[in-house]
């Protein structure tokens, strides 16, 4: 009951003129890097997580839940009118926006993508403001073998989802994991790989990684893969001309659409959300293909479906709420954008688990609550506020705008520490990331292995030490029994079985 | 067939130097000396496992590159190269320099990198100084960050 008496105070705090004001900001400067092909709302936060320093918590908190709800949907906006995603997780809605928007009906295309990430983001905020305190009453249950095989569940997930490149995903995974064990070791205090520097003795900061792997990377990505052509065709944006009063969608469209599509949607993408290093994309493309599977209408779908607009929609954004849980109740992020959040926390001293829950309610329920009014309130207002006028803003020119993106990553890592080592170091993980990303290694998964590394060496070997030795506590332990037996489940659901199915589609087709 | 050898040579250049940086790694883990024993699982253990795992999909990963015929993505080489090389120098001058004189510099190379408003000098500059007095107004304005200036003045 304390619980939802200090979530109420949490709008509260929301109502707060310059609380409301970083919301509000959050949400443009997502809404800007969602649609904005090439950006993202990760690099977005990123980008924000060394100004997190000089700002309170409250504030750098709720500006990043406005900036992961809005960059989820605004990845719809470029989907629709130019066809090319926003961000990775409106794929689904490029297909079936982008035909709707050729028949001359991409204002409504827009509106039913802007319908279901207000339904799916409300309602995943919902409910993980609602299932928050029985997750942390359940985490309480796990004792440190549960915690070694939720943490080993995490990271085989992170390495499996990369359906056609688990050995590049289990690559970039181990370099994280392997960039975490320098410094100081988790449980005797002696230094490991510093190489004879004293700079490597307290380890790698995460600042340097997030910077270097999501900005500085993607500057060089750009270089690398524009060659003047830096700026969206203004014909195309003339081309997309959009009037404010067709966003609505009709009555009898949202009917046809039906409200169990939205429920499932919501359900599935917050489901997916929970899963370490799955992420909106995914969510998308579940709840996309599920839509599709039970639709009155399949032959619509590729030809302009507001129903598998909605489901996509519906599905990425319900996934932001999802993302929290384990991240706040375990540490271990759902997506990348959650990692930084735990960045955010971690750089204000704040430790994720349940006592997060118990002790600083206050601090996380603005969060939870610019969640929710992100959904609700701004996702509508700014599609009909800037809707008319999308295309042209986010056809700023590139070179401008990745300047401005070199000077603020840089001149962030530096100010976060006033070091000029941690400006060197962004760009060391700036060139690795941009090498791993140009041969398709997940570079998330750097980041998730580096997060999750430490946590699974410190719980691997305590959990030894209280057992003497005897690696049987891992199966004895029922938390943990729990998680291998769900991991063994994963595994054969996602690496053994589908590819098992592949091969025999193959085999018929040749 | 010399385009082929060298597409695929290209390729494997990552994971080739991922192998050596594993190698590096498995040696320095030799190197550690645990204050107390453990057992197996020691300060040891987990790098050595991770590095295991490492060489497994590095050799799984240079054997598909070795049979595969695919094409690595097209792109321009001088541009990443020349945006490393001036955010390199940026890092070097930017205490000596101080902000605002390194930055302008900074991204007066990046718009010539990246061909923002090409054979406008002039205007180039303008913008290059707009960028960095608004960075400037953030950062040391805003977030009342103290910037290194150059002979404490800009």
């Amino acid at each position: 009951m304390d619980f939802f008496l200090e979530l109420s105070q949490g709008f509260a705090t929301l109502a707060r003129p310059d609380v409301l004001a970083y919301m509000v900001l959050g949400f443009v400067i997502g809404t800007f890097f969602g649609a904005v092909p090439g950006l993202t709302s990760v690099l977005a936060i990123a980008l924000l997580l060394p100004i997190t320093y000089s700002m309170d918590v409250v504030p750098a908190l709720v500006m990043c839940a406005a900036i992961f709800m809005s960059g989820m949907y605004a990845g719809s906006i470029t989907a629709t009118t130019i066809n090319i995603p926003g961000a990775p997780s409106s794929m689904m809605t490029a297909i079936e926006g982008y035909a709707l928007m050729k028949k001359g009906e991409g204002a409504n295309a827009l509106g039913h993508a802007a319908l279901g990430s207000m339904i799916g983001g409300s309602l995943g905020a919902l409910l993980l403001m609602a299932l928050m305190p029985l997750a942390a009453k359940a985490s309480l249950l796990i004792q440190t073998p549960g915690k070694f095989s939720l943490v080993l569940f995490a990271l085989v997930v992170i390495v499996i989802v990369q359906r056609d490149a688990i050995a590049k995903g289990l690559i970039a995974t181990m370099l994280g994991v392997m960039i975490a064990t320098i410094g100081i070791d988790v449980m005797q205090p002696i230094p490991r790989f510093n190489f004879g520097t004293e700079m490597l003795v307290e380890g790698i900061d995460m600042m340097p990684i997030i910077i270097g792997t999501f900005a500085i990377s993607e500057v060089l990505y750009q270089a690398h893969q524009n060659h003047g052509d830096l700026r969206i065709s203004l014909s195309q944006a003339a081309s997309a001309t959009i009037r404010r009063r067709d966003f609505l969608p009709s009555f009898a469209q949202i009917r046809e659409i039906g409200i169990i599509t939205y429920l499932k949607s919501t359900l599935l993408g917050y489901g997916i959300g929970i899963l370490p290093g799955v992420g909106g994309s995914m969510a998308a493309f579940v709840a996309y293909a599920d839509a599709k599977r039970r639709s009155r209408r399949p032959d619509t779908y590729g030809n302009g479906s507001r129903e598998g607009i909605a489901a996509a929609e519906t599905a990425n954004n319900s996934m932001c709420g999802g993302a929290f849980v384990p991240m706040l109740m375990f540490g271990i992020p759902g997506d990348p954008t959650t990692a930084i959040v735990l960045g955010v926390l971690v750089i204000n001293g704040l430790q994720p688990g349940p006592r997060l829950l118990e002790t600083q309610t206050d601090l996380i329920a603005p969060m939870f609550a610019s969640l929710f009014v992100s959904a609700l309130v701004l996702i509508p207002l700014t599609l009909f506020l800037l809707g008319p006028w999308f295309v042209r803003i986010v056809s700023i020119p590139k070179g401008l705008l990745y300047a401005c993106i070199a000077v603020v990553a840089l001149v962030g890592s530096y100010v976060a520490t006033f070091s000029i080592f941690q400006m060197a170091l962004a760009l060391l993980f700036g060139i690795l990331a941009f090498f791993l990303r140009q041969q398709n290694y997940p570079t998330v998964s750097l980041l998730l292995g580096f997060i999750l590394g430490p946590d699974l060496e410190q719980y691997l070997r305590r959990s030894l030490s209280l057992s003497d030795g005897n690696p049987i506590v891992f199966l004895t332990s029922p938390d943990s029994l729990f998680f291998l037996a769900l991991l063994a489940v994963f595994i054969y659901f996602m690496a053994i079985r589908k590819p098992k199915q592949a091969g025999i589609e193959g085999k018929t087709t040749v | 067939m010399a385009m082929r050898e060298m597409r695929w040579r290209k390729r494997l250049l990552l994971p080739l130097f991922l192998l050596v940086l594993t190698t590096i790694y498995v040696v320095a883990t030799f190197r550690i000396t645990p204050q107390f024993s453990e057992g197996l699982v020691g300060p040891r253990f987990l790098p050595l496992l991770a590095a295991l795992l490492m060489y497994a999909a590095l050799v799984y990963v240079i054997r598909r590159e070795l049979a595969s015929d695919e094409e690595s993505g097209k792109g321009a080489f001088w541009q990443p190269v020349a945006v490393v090389l001036a955010t390199a120098a940026y890092i070097a001058l930017f205490k000596p320099f101080g902000y605002s004189l390194a930055t302008l510099l900074y991204v007066y190379a990046l718009f010539h990198i990246f061909h923002y408003q090409q054979g406008r000098p002039l205007r180039r500059l303008l913008y290059a100084i707009a960028v960095t007095a608004v960075f400037y107004g953030l950062f040391a304005l805003v977030f009342g960050i103290r910037l290194p200036t150059l002979l404490d003045i800009i």
